[in-house]
């Protein structure tokens, strides 16, 4: 397994209403391993995490996403979730009338196929919820309802630890939050990245939230093309130095500089 | 808003008050009422073609049938015997405006008419009571072979195969009984034809003047904007104020086709004596897009919902009213949309203010048809209450038969909030004025979608409003 | 019999082709042979429950409110197309209208009285069951009149066996006194083959509350009217309203809010789903009455429709004749959004699983409200079985 790639994206470009976004994107994630994926704002990070997850809004024009071995580039989004792929939302879903742990055990059921056995799962549900300091009144409140900023990107990160995906994309789960929340979250990604082999695509802007967590891998997107990609210290240069290096580039035919 | 506020001017009522003594040897006055014989003789006055004066006979046999709405506004004094059908001066329609009779020309000057047609429209048509005394095309509007006429002309011109074959479809007689009156007695009114791919820069523009006490107008406007063509129309309406009731029971018909695009913009400022029960109607076929601009600033009673029927794929339509009513108005406004062909999307936003025990009403109507997959709809209608012997009511009605829609609505009634006028005050505004500034700003997004000069007109009429005018 | 009632009129008339002025109950076929209001299981302490009340004791009743309501009409004219004259003979103005009172007389039902005494507070709820067999055709009315700063709550239920038809018709009047509060919950769970209307009507006075939850989940055919009169200053009406139509099911509604006193505000819920062939008819109105200063009106419609043979028609009124009051409709309606399905699809919920888990939510969402646990277990299985 771990030779293998869990997630092979080949040469993958999507527009959005016709708009070209990503343009011949390549991406390995092996089991276990943490990949982020930077740049400025509009680089179509997000859009990658969509176009990974089979967004309908987003239309693969060419290449293929490989996962665990099966061709995803067609399949709607339940199928690749229960495939093990898993999407942190930048803005999670209302649902009133549905509590936070009822509809984790819907989910855990629909993707398992399993019965839920209540006792355990209501075990681990509290654990969980221990480590991402959430009251455990949360549990009996409506999806997102009423949560705040940072209560809904932990609500994400619990659904995360209880369906336990094979890969987790994290779409700017530390946008909007204070350092306590950051801290936090990142606490729950560090339980994923201890279970065995999950694996990361952590999508972000700022690198407050990769402080602790150990990086293996960095890709910098800008204007829809990974200009480069490097280990962990990458992380750092670009906390350092921004992306101005990176928007003048090969590929990117002309592109102007950030404004 | 402060840019429109910098152009106003002061005004004075008085301007479409003044009644224009009609010397009665220069106007020719059909007797009141509708009878057989009337119609026979308005079509007989006329010269219509054969098949008209029958589509006349037989609209009449139907608003004899027909009874009136049990939903609208009280028409109870508005005595149909007392009503002239036909009024016209015995000059005929002229295309130079020096030519037009004194005393008519004097009215549109008041008005600005043709001031307006030198600095900013393509071509311009005015009606005085029931028939055009006045019609205008500039010559390279008419070179790209864009047809602006007065109905009448078009209905035995070159043209007539068209009128005949349009007229009255889209609002049949049988559509309600002032379609049906429209049917039987219509005078006067415009033809529009823009050819395929044509763009009309700017405006065209129809003024309608009903001077004559105790006589209806009933003006037809048939507009084509064939397949690519864009046009902005405008019309404008208004009359000196009489002790006796006045009927206007015009019909607009508006086809717009394939991938066109027509906005249709009206300011009503008739006097506070004259029924509007007024119909338009818009056909918009695939790819194409419907605009409505439409200011109710006038009348006694109004009946007014332009439709507009979303008939071709991917067509769409906006309508954007402001509706005032005041001081013994009772203005029942709004508009349909029928969403018939796939992906058609409409959205209507609409303001009203009702003030001084004025009644305002808005009501609509959405419709969306089974086969209209992919609809979208979007309704806003607000409301603002001035005081507490008005009335603001807002009814709208919706029909969805798909499930493949997404439906909007949103309505709103409120005051202007003491707060904000305290605001405005602190900065130096007397109440009165801090109260017509955030009127004008509840007014804004319709007056932001005219011309400049008839958002100034607009503007004007809220401040006459306002001052208790 | 053989009539056609008029009812659920809309306040006030629009465009006749949108065929939702009114709606019409055909009477025929319909052979009445119960019209008593089954004795409530258990009576709380606090509240006192009469039978066979008559008609001069119902207006005996509501006298007092209805002189203050004669002393605070305005000579500010109504709406255009006005249908308040239809109903101005009722006791009490009701959703549904005058011709269920005339049903209710004609068929002489009797009207039960549930009182709580001045200053009683009772928590325990009073709880009606009509549980009706096939061929039961039922009438019942009933009476909640809650006196000064008193507190109650009604639960009303209505089975059927399974497969069973007949018809059963219901009338509840409120009347909550200065400072009292009233909780009026309703649960309909009839089989197809029923025919069934729920008729309200209610007076608040000076800082009363009403509150009603109508959870429509059965019956072919259902009309419901609702209509209260915040009469004194400073009360309050709450409403929410769950339903899911199906097959051919129609639901007919009629809701008003009639805000006359002084800093009154109502707020109105409704969340619905639509599938098969259901058809829906909805009449939502904010009446702001003259000298309602200072009152708020919301009123906010939520309805998922999941069958491309729905019919949803969608009527939300709101008249006023008052300068000082804040008023409000939303109506949100479709389908289930490309967003919520995304997302419920990246958690490994398909799309058909998605709907059932959306309807689940929104009945849900208001069934929860019922301060009942086995109310609320029975609708959960109700929808998990009709699912």
């Amino acid at each position: 397994m771990s030779e293998q790639s869990l997630l092979q994206v080949k040469n993958l470009s999507a527009s959005v209403e016709e708009l070209p976004i990503l343009h011949d994107i390549n991406l390995e994630i092996k089991a276990g391993e943490t990949h982020v994926l930077m740049g400025p704002n509009g680089a179509g990070k997000s859009t990658l995490g969509y176009t990974l997850m089979g967004n309908p809004h987003y239309n693969v024009t060419s290449g293929s996403i490989i996962f665990d071995g099966q061709d995803l580039t067609g399949e709607s989004a339940d199928k690749r979730a229960k495939a093990g792929m898993f999407l942190s939302f930048q803005n999670p879903l209302e649902v009133p009338g549905i509590s936070l742990g009822s509809f984790i055990r819907n989910a855990y059921h629909e993707q398992t196929g399993k019965p839920v056995k209540l006792l355990q799962y209501k075990k681990q549900l509290g654990e969980a919820m221990e480590l991402l300091t959430m009251d455990g009144e949360y549990a009996d409140r409506d999806l997102n309802v009423g949560f705040s900023g940072g209560e809904k990107k932990k609500a994400e990160i619990l659904q995360m630890l209880m369906l336990n995906p094979k890969l987790a994309i994290l779409d700017e789960t530390d946008s909007g939050l204070d350092v306590d929340a950051v801290r936090t979250v990142s606490k729950g990604i560090q339980e994923y990245q201890k279970k065995k082999d999950g694996a990361l695509l952590i999508i972000t802007h700022s690198t407050k939230i990769l402080e602790s967590l150990h990086v293996d891998y960095t890709h910098v997107l800008v204007k829809g093309h990974i200009v480069t990609t490097g280990d962990g210290s990458l992380v750092d240069e670009i906390n350092e130095n921004g992306f101005e290096k990176y928007v003048r580039c090969e590929g990117c035919d002309g592109c102007s500089p950030l404004k | 808003m402060s840019d429109n506020n910098k152009a106003v001017v002061d005004i004075d009522r008085s301007v479409y008050d003044i009644k224009d003594v009609e010397n009665e040897q220069d106007f020719y006055r059909m007797e009141d009422g509708f009878t057989e014989d009337i119609v026979r003789k308005i079509s007989e006055e006329k010269h219509d073609p054969d098949w008209m004066r029958e589509f006349r006979l037989k609209s009449l046999e139907i608003y004899n049938k027909l009874e009136m709405p049990d939903w609208g506004p009280d028409t109870d004094d508005l005595d149909m015997n007392l009503i002239s059908s036909y009024v016209r001066s015995k000059s005929d329609m002229k295309g130079k405006w020096e030519d037009v009779p004194e005393d008519i020309k004097n009215t549109f000057e008041r008005l600005g008419i043709p001031e307006a047609e030198r600095e900013s429209l393509a071509g311009v048509g005015a009606q005085y009571d029931s028939e055009l005394v006045y019609h205008n095309v500039k010559d390279e509007v008419a070179a790209q072979g864009v047809v602006y006429t007065d109905m009448e002309s078009a209905l035995t011109g070159e043209y007539s195969d068209m009128v005949h074959e349009y007229f009255m479809k889209l609002v049949p007689p049988t559509d309600h009984k002032y379609a049906a009156l429209h049917g039987a007695v219509w005078s006067g009114g415009s033809f529009v034809y823009v050819p395929k791919g044509v763009k009309v820069d700017i405006p065209l523009q129809s003024y309608f003047r009903l001077n004559a006490a105790g006589a209806g107008q009933f003006e037809h406007t048939l507009i084509i904007v064939d397949e690519g063509a864009d046009l902005h129309f405008i019309e404008g309406c208004s009359a000196p104020k009489y002790n006796v009731a006045n009927l206007h029971a015009g019909c607009v018909e508006l086809y717009v086709k394939k991938n066109a695009r027509l906005r249709y913009s009206t300011i009503e400022n008739w006097s506070k004596n004259m029924y509007n029960l007024n119909t338009k109607r818009a056909l918009v076929e695939e790819g194409a897009r419907m605009e409505w601009v439409s200011g109710s600033f006038g009348s006694h009673t109004s009946y007014l919902y332009p439709m507009t029927i979303l008939k071709g794929d991917h067509s769409n339509m906006e309508y954007t009213g402001i509706t005032f009513a005041g001081k013994g108005q009772n203005l029942d406004t709004g508009a349909k949309v029928i969403h018939q062909g796939k992906y058609t999307s409409s959205m209507i936003s609409t303001k009203s203010i009702s003030k001084s025990g004025g009644i305002g009403t808005y009501r609509s109507s959405v419709t969306i048809n089974k086969e209209a997959k992919h609809a979208k709809t979007s309704v806003s209608c607000d409301s603002l209450m001035l005081d507490s012997i008005s009335r603001a009511d807002t009814i709208p009605g919706m029909d969805i038969r798909t499930n493949d829609a997404d439906v909007g609505h949103e309505a709103k009634i409120g005051r202007i909030s003491d707060e904000a006028v305290f605001y405005l005050m602190s900065r130096g505004l007397s109440e009165a004025d801090a109260r017509a500034l955030i009127v004008s700003g509840f007014a804004n997004p319709v007056s932001k979608e005219l011309p400049l000069e008839y958002a100034v007109e607009m503007n004007n009429l809220i401040k006459l409003e306002m001052s208790g005018g | 019999m053989d009539l056609k009632m008029k009812v659920n009129h809309l306040p006030a008339l629009t465009y006749r082709f949108l065929k939702s002025n009114d709606s019409e109950i055909d009477e025929k076929d319909l052979h009445i042979k119960s019209t008593r209001t089954p004795e409530p299981e258990k009576i709380p302490a606090g509240v006192i429950v009469r039978e066979s009340i008559s008609e001069e004791d119902v207006r005996g009743i509501f006298a007092k409110a209805k002189a203050k309501i004669e002393s605070k009409k305005t000579d500010i004219p109504g709406p255009n197309g006005d249908t308040a004259p239809l109903n101005d003979s009722q006791i009490v103005r009701t959703g549904m209208g005058v011709e269920i009172d005339k049903l209710m007389a004609e068929m002489d039902a009797e009207v039960m009285l549930i009182t709580t005494k001045e200053g009683s507070k009772v928590t325990e709820p009073v709880y009606i069951d009509f549980v009706l067999k096939d061929g039961e055709c039922a009438l019942g009315s009933q009476i909640v009149y809650a006196k000064k700063d008193s507190e109650i709550t009604v639960i009303m239920e209505y089975d059927s066996e399974p497969e069973a038809k007949g018809f059963l018709g219901i009338q509840t009047r409120l009347l909550a006194e200065e400072g009292a509060k009233i909780n009026l919950i309703k649960v309909q769970m009839l089989s197809e083959g029923f025919v069934h209307f729920d008729d309200i009507g209610s007076i608040c006075d000076d800082k009363a509350y009403v509150h009603t939850i109508n959870m429509q989940l059965g019956a072919g055919k259902t009309w419901g009217g609702n209509r209260t009169t915040l009469l004194g200053d400073a009360s309050t009406f709450d409403n929410h309203t769950g339903y899911l139509c199906r097959n051919k099911q129609s639901y007919d509604m009629n809701y008003v809010a009639d805000q006359m006193g002084k800093k009154t505000a109502s707020n109105m819920i409704f969340r619905g789903v639509l599938l098969d062939e259901a058809v829906k008819t909805f009449r939502g109105t904010l009446d702001f009455k003259s000298g309602s200063t200072g009152s708020v009106g919301d009123e906010q419609e939520d309805t998922l429709l999941l069958s491309p043979d729905v019919i949803n028609r969608t009527m939300p009124v709101i008249l006023c004749g008052e300068e000082d009051v804040d008023g409000r409709h939303g109506a949100s309606i479709g389908q289930l959004g490309d967003d919520t399905l995304f997302y419920m699809e990246s958690r490994g919920i398909d799309e058909e699983a998605a709907k059932k888990l959306m309807i689940r939510a929104r009945m849900e969402s208001i069934a929860r409200m019922i301060p009942d646990e086995a109310i609320i277990v029975r609708i959960q299985q109700f929808i998990r079985t009709i699912l």
